[in-house]
């Protein structure tokens, strides 16, 4: 197509004629792209690190794969689609019926309009934050907190604040102090107690926030607010102990052998 | 890199070289011109993919997996509370929205303490004249408690399964953070109407942050409009429950689910 005499613009190293300067200089053609370990010796600090550990993660991972022995499948989970989801979508279209006639049968309440000049005579929240309003209403725990001659350490509010904290920051600790393969309840029969604890110490709150229905003492009441919980912890504890036993040989069968602990 | 262009996949050439029927040939060129700029192959195959995944057989649930039908009560559903929530969240937005179009977020129109103001009215007004609008508020209403309840089902779920173990605590953590703002959420609502038990539920709201150390007077500003209740409480109520609050939590469930999916449902026992 072109001459031998046609002027070239790029050194003659191409037959046709060129008019965009030969190959780009910035981005470099696909055989001479770096790889990840080119990119890694050419890289330096943080990028370093970071291409080094995903060279050793990949191959962690591939190393896991080969060493299995698990028989089915080599994920820790059923997948989400579509198996799950599928599954849940009988389930979540019965329930969206159920919600509407349950809306049908039982109709929104309303109240009065608001009044700044009078307060009713019993304040509730709605049933989800009882346990929240619960924690409100410990302040008769307050003085006994105190330390150094009976002054109060905090305001009866920041009591109730800080009880939230405790709540919300003890909840987000356990995955940090449970650890494991384990599953079940009866596999660790103490964090299922600590559970349980949770679970009637939720219960006990709200019975707390609506103390006015409860014909017993407020020492009474605060006093079972928090003996129950500890009070069932104790049977969860002991039952599941008891019971576990049985469950062992089959489990230890059954479970261990599909997925052997580490 | 010459001018000449080079079509190594000829795929007009392609078409003609074979006896195709006219609608085979319209189809063919419409594929051919959309895959080019828009490479819907890719995504074709994306369907194609989850079309067969869709197909293939259930893995057995976990009772017949392990043969525990006579030891364990199939405790399946507890498995969806997640999804229920999604649910229950989405009805209660549409139902939201529609209410929307009747709610004013104003306590103007109450000549002295205690009368009706114009967000009581509203409501009065959905509840009595709105078409269907009694409906609409009791399903709002009721889709919040199903949410809330399968938000505190879920976690226990989790917890009495030990699904928030090693490799899902990032989740762990993320399902608190939703479970306090559905409470929010709730807290928000409640506020709306402007009944007697939606002010003093506030007022509550309002010493509760004033009690708070340090931040407690510049929050209860922020959140309730000063210390004392009034339109500005409302309106900034309002503004959460419908505009921040919707953004926030649906783009922390989207985040809460895609760990899901990258992750694997917790595998039972």
């Amino acid at each position: 197509m072109t001459d031998d005499d046609t002027p070239m613009t790029d050194g003659g190293t191409d037959a046709e004629a060129r008019t965009d300067g030969g190959p780009p200089a910035t981005v470099p053609p696909d055989d001479e792209t770096p790889t990840w370990s080119d990119r890694k010796e050419r890289s330096q600090g943080l990028a370093q690190l970071t291409y080094q550990y995903f060279e050793r993660s990949r191959r962690e991972d591939e190393d896991l794969r080969a060493e299995s022995t698990y028989v089915e499948r080599d994920v820790l989970g059923f997948p989400t689609w579509p198996h799950e989801t599928l599954r849940n979508l009988a389930i979540t279209s019965f329930f969206v019926g159920i919600m509407i006639l349950v809306a049908a049968l039982m109709p929104a309440h309303f109240g009065e309009p608001a009044n700044p000049g009078s307060t009713p005579a019993i304040i509730l929240p709605d049933w989800y934050l009882y346990w929240s309003f619960g924690l409100l209403k410990l302040n008769p725990l307050n003085p006994e907190l105190a330390v150094l001659g009976g002054n109060i350490v905090m305001s009866n509010e920041l009591l109730g604040i800080v009880a939230h904290g405790i709540v919300f920051g003890v909840i987000g600790l356990v995955p940090f102090l449970n650890k494991g393969s384990a599953r079940r309840p009866v596999e660790q029969p103490f964090w299922a107690a600590v559970g349980v604890t949770g679970v009637i110490l939720a219960f006990t709150l709200a019975a707390l926030a609506i103390q006015n229905f409860f014909p017993i003492s407020l020492d009474l009441l605060i006093t079972l607010t928090f003996v129950l919980p500890v009070l069932g912890g104790i049977i969860t504890y002991a039952v599941l102990k008891t019971m576990r036993e049985g469950y062992m040989y089959d489990l230890n069968r059954r479970y261990y052998m599909l997925r052997p602990p580490k | 890199m010459s001018l000449k262009k080079q079509d190594e996949m000829d795929h007009n050439a392609w078409l003609k070289k074979q006896d195709l029927t006219v609608i085979e040939t319209a189809f063919l060129t419409t594929l051919i011109w959309l895959d080019k700029r828009l490479r819907i192959v890719d995504y074709l195959e994306l369907l194609e993919t989850m079309y067969y995944r869709a197909n293939l057989q259930m893995p057995k649930s976990h009772t017949e997996q392990y043969d525990l039908d006579n030891k364990f009560w199939y405790w399946y559903p507890l498995y969806s509370l997640g999804s229920l929530s999604i649910v229950a969240y989405l009805v209660a937005a549409v139902s939201g929205a529609l209410l929307g179009f009747y709610y004013a977020p104003s306590t103007a129109g109450a000549a002295a303490q205690g009368d009706p103001t114009a967000a009581y009215d509203s409501l009065v007004m959905i509840m009595t004249d709105v078409q269907f609008g009694y409906m609409l508020r009791s399903i709002h209403r009721w889709a919040a408690q199903f949410m809330v309840a399968a938000v505190f089902l879920h976690m226990l779920r989790v917890y009495f399964t030990g699904s928030y173990k090693e490799p899902r605590e990032v989740n762990w953590i993320l399902g608190i953070v939703l479970i306090g703002l559905t409470l929010l959420f709730g807290f928000s609502g409640y506020v709306l109407p402007w009944k007697q038990l939606s002010f003093w539920a506030a007022q509550i709201g309002v010493e509760m942050a004033l009690a708070t150390p340090l931040v407690g007077e510049w929050a209860a500003q922020l959140l309730f409009g000063g210390f004392t209740l009034g339109q500005a409480t409302l309106v900034r109520m309002y503004i959460l429950h419908v505009f921040v609050l919707p953004f926030v939590v649906t783009g922390l469930i989207a985040l809460h689910v895609g760990i899901v999916w990258v992750q694997g449902i917790a595998e039972p026992h």
